[in-house]
């Protein structure tokens, strides 16, 4: 196996062409893919990526998400030895339930304001006709093949990540996944606070768009334990998930720890930008004027103006000889 | 006047100490502190007493009358209920079975008496079950103004009555004996996974307890599921469930209020519970893998962990650092 794969890197590699390896701009010159490497980041951000609403509904999910887990998880675990010490903080599991409402109410009412602002900003996009839905969360194939791409590339197949969006497809994979947590959250959660009025509607529902479907017998016992059992399980997945993979991501991982300023800023730093979203960096070049400056002037003092210089492998590229790898070796040869 | 010694005692046949003492200080706390010993205690007839034969019968008339009828006052009311009900003991259940069946002091250990807020008190419903002893005259101002003073009431939390039906009806082998149903069987198991058990359990007050369902305001009329005098038989279970859900309608009784998730007895339900259950592992480790193997990956390519000097990767980083 290990030489079938060094066989696969290695042509992975000449492959690459390079009009991969550069990106040409107007006015700015050929971008290295990896110049995230060489540029100068401000941990608070340097390019614009959240409007104010999205950080404000960020927060305000962020919160209400943490007191509906607080006051609904020792609800459904309601016999470990933690949970009464936890409602206890609440004042008891009676107010507790009263303030799990009122959270999700307030959740409720943010997922509606998000989609206001969503919808709205779409129309405005699509009114002057700058609407570029490669540009948003929407799904589509080419993030299948991104992801495949960079677990090659986290593996050592492919030199350079892909060159995603503004969304990556781990973002638009939590984005739906947040999409379909809080319908079902809220759905189910519904079907728990009115049982009785729940449990008379959707059979009767049913009965109305299709009169022979079986909606007697069982089905409304079925519901309500899919209800119960959904809405418990989609929670504790998606406190899992967050507590997991979402804060490790955005706080933990190299580059981003010890804490990423982007939920409060709303702004993103420009190595990140560059190496997750490059092509939301080429529209930033673009719609920046600054940044455009900053990169040009970057390209010419790292002497990366002409792409004739630019050698066939990566790791042999001016930019690399001047910096970290090169000088390594060196350290390495005087010491032997 | 003998049992205030507090080590009047003796050795029984058995040769196990008993203890014949009655502690004045915790008797006067007691309900039952107006009431002489004799007047429960009847067959005691003369000082020192013949040994003991018979058990105290709770629906003896004694001396205290009720002040608005007059009349003497006896538990023979609910006692009637009660000997309708599933508990009591039947001619022909089996020894075991009547020995088994709760008596009324099984339930009512003196005192329970628990500290309430006197807004708290649901005056209707309390009153409703004086109601099973007293006759209706002057009670209500009677009783409001007791408790407007005293702040107490006798009856149980709902975590303490379901721990009290526990007792037995959590003994899964005992019950096994009498020949329960299977639903009988895990009965506090499923109620536990309820949503009313999970609020009772955790000490809230307005979910359903076992007699909330079990029971109408005469507390004792507890019958078999296919007793037709039953709150929960299929006829009677619309107004059971709106004491609390109002909109009950003939859709919600059916959804089960001991839901089991077992696979015997609900399979989809076990089946989507199980897939839920893969969903979750798979995304949770599926996601965290992602996120270990690109830390891994991005690791390996020269990124560092702090974000100093304006980068985070090991280039200008390592320069800066030693200029």
């Amino acid at each position: 196996m290990p030489a079938s794969t060094e066989t696969a890197a290695t042509t992975v590699e000449q492959a690459a062409p390079k009009d991969d390896y550069l990106t040409y701009v107007e006015g700015v010159g050929h971008i290295p893919r990896d110049i995230y490497k060489y540029v100068k980041s401000d941990p608070a951000g340097d390019l614009p990526r959240y409007s104010v609403h999205i950080v404000i509904q960020h927060f305000l999910v962020s919160t209400t998400f943490l007191v509906l887990a607080a006051t609904g998880l020792p609800l459904h675990f309601s016999d470990v030895f933690w949970a009464p010490y936890l409602t206890a903080l609440f004042g008891g599991v009676d107010t507790a339930r009263y303030i799990h409402r009122i959270a999700a109410y307030i959740m409720m009412a943010t997922a509606a304001y998000h989609l206001v602002v969503v919808t709205g900003g779409t129309i405005r996009k699509v009114l002057k006709n700058e609407f570029d839905y490669k540009r948003t969360q929407i799904p589509r194939p080419k993030d299948l093949f991104d992801m495949l791409h960079d677990i090659k590339y986290f593996l050592g197949f492919e030199p350079f990540r892909p060159k995603m969006e503004k969304f990556t497809y781990k973002q638009k994979l939590h984005y739906l996944a947040i999409i379909w947590g809080t319908t079902v959250l809220a759905v189910a959660g519904t079907a728990l606070l009115f049982p009785d009025i729940v449990s008379k509607t959707i059979p009767e529902a049913i009965f109305k768009i299709s009169p022979r479907a079986i909606t007697d017998g069982g089905f409304p016992s079925l519901f309500q334990d899919i209800a119960r059992l959904m809405h418990a399980d989609e929670a504790v997945m998606a406190l899992i998930v967050l507590a997991f993979w979402h804060l490790a991501n955005v706080h933990i991982v190299p580059g981003r720890f010890p804490f990423q300023w982007t939920f409060l800023t709303g702004r993103i730093t420009r190595e990140h930008q560059i190496e997750e979203h490059f092509l939301e960096y080429i529209h930033n070049l673009s719609e920046i004027p600054e940044e455009k400056e900053y990169m040009k002037n970057l390209l010419k003092e790292k002497g990366f103006e002409r792409p004739s210089t630019m050698p066939a492998s990566p790791g042999e590229h001016p930019l690399e000889s001047e910096a970290g790898p090169a000088k390594e070796s060196t350290f390495e040869r005087e010491e032997s | 006047m003998c049992h205030k010694y507090r080590f009047l005692g003796r050795v029984d046949e058995t040769g196990k100490t008993v203890n014949y003492n009655v502690d004045e200080k915790i008797f006067v706390n007691t309900v039952h502190k107006n009431v002489s010993c004799r007047e429960c205690h009847t067959y005691i007839k003369k000082v020192p007493h013949d040994p003991v034969s018979e058990q105290v019968n709770c629906g003896t008339q004694c001396h205290v009358t009720t002040p608005f009828s007059k009349e003497r006052f006896s538990h023979g009311r609910i006692i009637e209920i009660y000997n309708g009900s599933a508990h009591a003991p039947r001619p022909d259940d089996s020894p075991e079975l009547k020995e088994a069946k709760p008596d009324c002091k099984f339930c009512h250990l003196n005192p329970i008496y628990t500290k309430v807020e006197a807004e708290k008190i649901d005056f209707e419903a309390s009153l409703r079950r004086c109601m099973n002893c007293h006759e209706e005259k002057g009670v209500t101002v009677a009783y409001e103004h007791m408790t407007h003073r005293l702040g107490r009431k006798t009856s149980r939390s709902p975590q303490e009555i379901v721990e009290l039906c526990a007792k037995c009806h959590q003994d899964v082998e005992l019950m096994k004996t009498f020949q329960v149903s299977e639903r009988g069987l895990t009965a506090v198991e499923t109620y536990n996974q309820s949503i009313h058990g999970k609020i009772v359990t955790l000490g809230g007050d307005d979910a359903a307890d076992c007699i909330s369902c079990h029971a109408s305001d005469k507390l004792h009329d507890i019958y078999k599921k296919d007793d037709r005098r039953a709150t929960v038989a299929e006829k009677n279970l619309r107004k059971t469930c709106a004491q609390c859900h109002e909109q009950t309608n003939s859709w919600f009784v059916q959804v089960a209020v001991h839901p089991t998730t077992e696979r015997e007895e609900n399979p989809i339900v076990f089946f989507i519970n199980l897939s839920l259950r893969f969903a979750l592992y798979g995304t949770v480790f599926s996601l965290v893998g992602l996120m270990l193997l690109e830390t891994y990956g991005r690791k390996k390519h020269g990124i560092k962990f702090l974000l100093r000097n304006g980068t985070s990767w090991l280039g200008r980083a390592k320069q800066k650092d030693k200029k």
